[in-house]
């Protein structure tokens, strides 16, 4: 049942309701002085006025007042309808339909899709539409991506209706109402609004009247329940987890699902399956309990190095709640690591790489670590080609070789990275003659002088440089307190060539410089990479501070596990600037293509793509100059909501409580179904008008009596 | 009041008042001759009848001619021809001086007193004059001189409407300093304690007077022919004021009006008072004839 007006606008006219009582306190305030002999009469009168004589002035005016509502309400020409059915009477109609087309839709019901319902009510509604009437029909999870139309075609209408497809994302019923009331702000005989929903708790969870900045609470808002709340198994997946630093060939790699249950009833012999590009790689039976959470460990390896696809599912008959999360990987080759040990120990652990090496490959295994360090004396670089290494460190080498010296320009130029240790055998003289005077000069420091301080004392770390690609490894808290924990006895002045410091003592010493040459990069440590100079080896921070500097060495590629982003969200992708301008194909899960351009932003070239309305793995290829698709490494995963799985509802009075001052209603889907009258009030109410009036007349007239 | 006077004297109101007769009801002592007749026998004026003498009887009233006729002693009565002595009681209080229609009541009080005041002396009877509010204003003692006329009015004229009602407390005054019985007419508005004025009046009553009450009202007095809300302030109790809706209250107003002089006029008549409600609205002449001839 539902009560509405053609003419609403009349409405703001109730407030001449508060007339009558507005001209009797008038009449109140404005008194008249009269001298009168007989003041103890009138007194006397006053005290005999009975209770209802009084009663009969208030009755009066109350009937004033209700007359001058009915007058106003005769004037909006209300409509009393029952049932779902439109309105079938009095001026041209606009009705915009509000779809929800999120995930929860999918499982209203257990033998139905509560989206295939909607679509069919919505097609329902727009073959009630008459001549002259119009519509437009607005899906929910995409309410911005218009602009909508109210369009007067009704197999137009059709049309607009059968291109909404589920979506992965949760409805914004905040803009779609917001584009509802600006659709309709355009003058129309009668307005409304119908909104056909499964009432998800979550989509209404972000709810909030102030975002829709205006709106008209005149123009009824009618919300079609689909589906009944039902018993379903309800559970999905609700995070994918990466534990493993990094992603190599070979690497065992530690996936961890975090399942949740929102129904009341334990899920049993529930089967999670790991995809991985296609196949299943695992599956586990776990028996989720009532609403909880479960933690489900697998482990991956991969073979070669690339992008990967995969997702995780959960396979439970009658299941309802997304059961599929994606993810992608993107798997680096091992880096290679040249360790060129210049005091090399008796025992393993007094050479002067020992710590380092452990810090790149901790477990010593082969495929354990994404590194894979070489050890070698100075004396075997001259036989050894640098081609397969991606960084070389060198620790406490005494001279370079004039032989040497070539090689590592070339290795550079070609893009690769050094990382140079000192300790107390270097000769400062041979470095800076080699490396840093002549041209071109690698060292990005001229070395002035050693510093040695006996005992424990020394200078601490004081000084980190957080923001740097090189040291984004110990990016956590707890290691730059270990790293500023650092005492540092040893260490070579410096004098730098303008580069500026990464790390640097409490003296103001630097510790550890840069310089780019050519393409490559090379990194100057000014102290020890043993413990002779410092006990940075026995600290927290030494791993990943090791770790980070030869990845920033190799390129900064440690491959990358992505748990996806959620669905709506737009994907920034950066690339070398010499890209700006050119355009990046997407894939969709779809296998629809669209193109975005590459723009010039902070030195990089970005693109931003802002279709992610489908869960699943989205592809990226940049074309080459001659138009060829040269498929790049970069997959991404878009996953819906967790929350969209669930099931529940908001009750119908907490929706009312929301959407208040605007007035809904809250229809089940089969009263669209049983149809509906509608009856023009504005006879009754001017027959009601004329009792009124004549009641008032005969009351007012006795109360003068 | 400078063409009071004028007024008082009003020729279309004295020319039919000149043809009646006022008649007192009770004969009241006085000495005058004619058509006021007293009760108590006299010797004075005019002889009546004869009666046998019986011991007691005074010598001097004996007549010796019937005497030496008869040879019977007989006594000779004589009718007693009485002045009438009337009090003229006019209410001077704050109340009296309200107007709805252009005369205020103390005015046709006036007039209404003035005119009485030539009656009575026309007839060469006695009439004195009193005017009070909640004490005795001015005090002009009855006589029956021809040229006492002007006296009157001028206490009249002097006189200007104010202060409080109190005609119980008055009426009870005045009767306890009357020396000899009269009649005695009160003109006002009675807005006062109802039982105090009829007991004031009683006492008249109980003295051997004639009393004659003239109600005077306003006409707004008896319909409150107001619209819209007012603020009524009294005029004689400062600070008394009461809003009203005078169209609200217009029927029980009345209808406590209605109760007030049906309570006078009741008990008036219960106690041989003549009462007459008189608006300021009704012919003066009018409102004189009607009553005198009523009285008869």
């Amino acid at each position: 049942m539902s009560l509405f007006f053609l003419h609403p606008a009349y409405l703001y006219a109730l407030f001449a309701a508060s007339l009558p009582l507005l001209i009797h306190l008038l009449n109140r305030r404005r008194l008249k002085r009269v001298r009168f002999p007989a003041v103890r009469f009138i007194l006397l009168s006053q005290r005999r006025i009975s209770r209802s004589h009084r009663l009969r002035h208030w009755i009066v005016l109350a009937l004033r007042t209700f007359a001058v509502c009915l007058l106003v309400l005769l004037l909006s020409r209300p409509v009393f309808q029952t049932g779902a059915g439109l309105f079938a009477g009095g001026g041209p109609l606009s009705v915009v339909v509000l779809l929800d087309n999120s995930l929860s839709m999918k499982w209203s019901k257990e033998d139905e899709e509560g989206f295939v319902r909607a679509k069919e009510a919505t097609r329902r509604l727009f073959s009630s539409l008459r001549e002259g009437d119009r519509g437009a029909v607005i899906p929910t999870t995409h309410a911005g991506s218009g602009p909508w139309r109210l369009k007067a075609d009704r197999e137009v209408l059709i049309r607009d209706l059968e291109g909404i497809k589920i979506a992965g994302g949760t409805a914004d019923f905040s803009l779609a109402l917001k584009q509802a009331y600006a659709l309709l702000r355009e003058p129309a005989g009668q307005k409304e609004i119908w909104l056909i929903t499964d009432m998800g708790l979550t989509g209404w969870d972000g709810f909030s009247l102030s975002q829709l900045e205006q709106y008209d609470p005149l123009i009824p808002l009618k919300i079609l329940k689909v589906g009944e709340p039902s018993r379903l198994p309800n559970a999905t997946l609700k995070e994918i987890k990466f534990e493993s630093q990094g992603v190599g060939v070979g690497m065992p790699i530690h996936l961890q699902a975090q399942l949740v249950n929102f129904s009341d009833q334990e899920i049993k012999d529930l089967l999670v399956v790991l995809n991985l590009e296609g196949k299943n790689q695992e599956q586990k039976l776990v028996n989720l309990p009532a609403e909880a959470e479960l933690a489900v460990s697998f482990q991956l390896s991969l073979n070669r190095p690339g992008a990967y696809s995969g997702h995780l599912e959960l396979r439970k008959a009658g299941l309802a709640g997304n059961p599929t999360a994606y993810f992608t990987l993107e798997a680096q080759d091992k880096l290679r690591a040249l360790i060129v040990d210049g005091d090399p120990g008796i025992s393993l652990v007094q050479s002067e790489t020992f710590f380092l090496a452990r810090a790149l490959n901790p477990a010593g295994e082969k495929d354990s670590s994404l590194f894979l360090p070489t050890v070698v004396i100075p004396e075997a670089l001259n036989t050894i080609d640098f081609d397969p290494y991606q960084a070389l460190i060198f620790c406490n080498v005494p001279v370079i070789s004039d032989r040497l010296l070539p090689k590592l320009r070339d290795y550079l130029a070609r893009g690769g990275g050094i990382l140079f240790f000192v300790g107390d055998r270097v000769q400062m003289e041979d470095y800076n003659r080699k490396l840093f005077l002549s041209s071109p000069s690698i060292l990005p420091a001229r070395m002035s002088g050693k510093k040695e301080s006996a005992g424990a004392a020394g200078e601490t770390i004081d000084k980190l440089d957080a923001g740097h690609p090189a040291l984004q490894g110990i990016k956590e808290p707890i290691l730059q307190q270990s790293l500023r924990s650092t005492r540092v006895q040893g260490y070579l002045l410096t004098e730098p060539d303008g580069s500026s410091a990464l790390l640097s003592l409490s003296n103001g010493a630097p510790l550890l410089l840069e310089k780019k040459v050519g393409s490559g990069r090379v990194l100057f440590f000014a102290t020890a990479a043993d413990r002779d100079w410092s006990d940075l080896p026995l600290k927290t921070v030494y791993l990943p501070l090791v770790q980070s500097l030869a990845s920033y060495l190799a390129g900064g590629r440690r491959g990358t596990a992505d748990a996806g982003l959620p669905v709506g969200n737009s994907k920034t992708i950066s690339f070398p600037p010499s890209f700006v301008g050119r355009s990046l194909r997407v894939v969709r899960p779809d296998q629809t293509e669209t193109e975005v351009s590459l723009k010039a932003e902070g030195g990089k070239a970005i693109a931003v793509i802002t279709e992610n309305d489908l869960t699943g793995i989205y592809g990226l290829f940049l074309p080459d100059a001659a138009g060829g698709g040269v498929p790049t490494p970069q997959l991404y995963a878009v996953n819906s909501p967790f929350l969209e799985s669930r099931l529940k509802r908001i009750d119908d009075n907490g929706l009312r409580t929301k959407l208040s001052p605007i007035r809904a209603e809250i229809i089940p889907l089969k009263s669209l179904d049983e149809g509906g009258k509608s009856w023009d009030l504005s006879f009754s109410l001017l027959l009601l008008l004329m009792v009124t009036l004549a009641a008032e007349g005969w009351l007012a007239q006795r109360s003068n009596e | 009041m400078a063409d009071g006077q004028q007024n008082y004297f009003d020729p279309l109101v004295l020319a039919r008042l000149s043809n009646l007769y006022l008649r007192a009801r009770w004969v009241v002592e006085g000495v005058i001759s004619g058509i006021h007749r007293s009760r108590a026998r006299g010797f004075s004026v005019e002889f009546e009848e004869h009666r046998e003498y019986s011991p007691g009887d005074e010598l001097r009233r004996v007549d010796w001619k019937a005497l030496g006729k008869f040879d019977r002693y007989f006594i000779k009565e004589y009718e007693d021809e009485t002045n009438l002595r009337a009090y003229l009681l006019l209410d001077s209080s704050a109340s009296m001086d309200y107007a709805s229609n252009g005369i205020t009541k103390f005015a046709y009080g006036c007039t209404l007193t003035a005119s009485l005041a030539y009656l009575i002396l026309k007839q060469q009877d006695a009439a004195g004059l009193v005017t009070f509010s909640n004490r005795v204003e001015s005090f002009v003692p009855p006589k029956a001189k021809r040229g006492y006329l002007m006296e009157m009015l001028r206490a009249l004229e002097a006189s200007r409407p104010s202060g409080e009602t109190k005609v119980g407390k008055i009426l009870y005054e005045i009767a306890g300093q009357m020396k000899r019985r009269g009649l005695v007419v009160l003109v006002s508005d009675l807005l006062d304690d109802p039982e105090e004025i009829l007991r004031g009046l009683r006492l008249f009553r109980l003295k051997g007077n004639d009393v004659i009450v003239f109600h005077l009202l306003d006409p707004a007095e008896l319909d409150l022919p107001f619209d819209g809300n007012i603020l009524f302030e009294d005029l004689e109790q400062a600070g008394l004021e009461v809003t009203a809706d005078p169209r609200a209250i217009r029927g029980i107003y009345r209808k406590v009006v209605e109760e007030f002089t049906q309570h006078l006029r009741s008990e008036c008549h219960g106690d041989s008072i003549d009462y007459q409600l008189l608006t300021t609205s009704t012919p003066l002449d009018h409102a004189l004839v009607s009553y005198l001839s009523w009285r008869g």
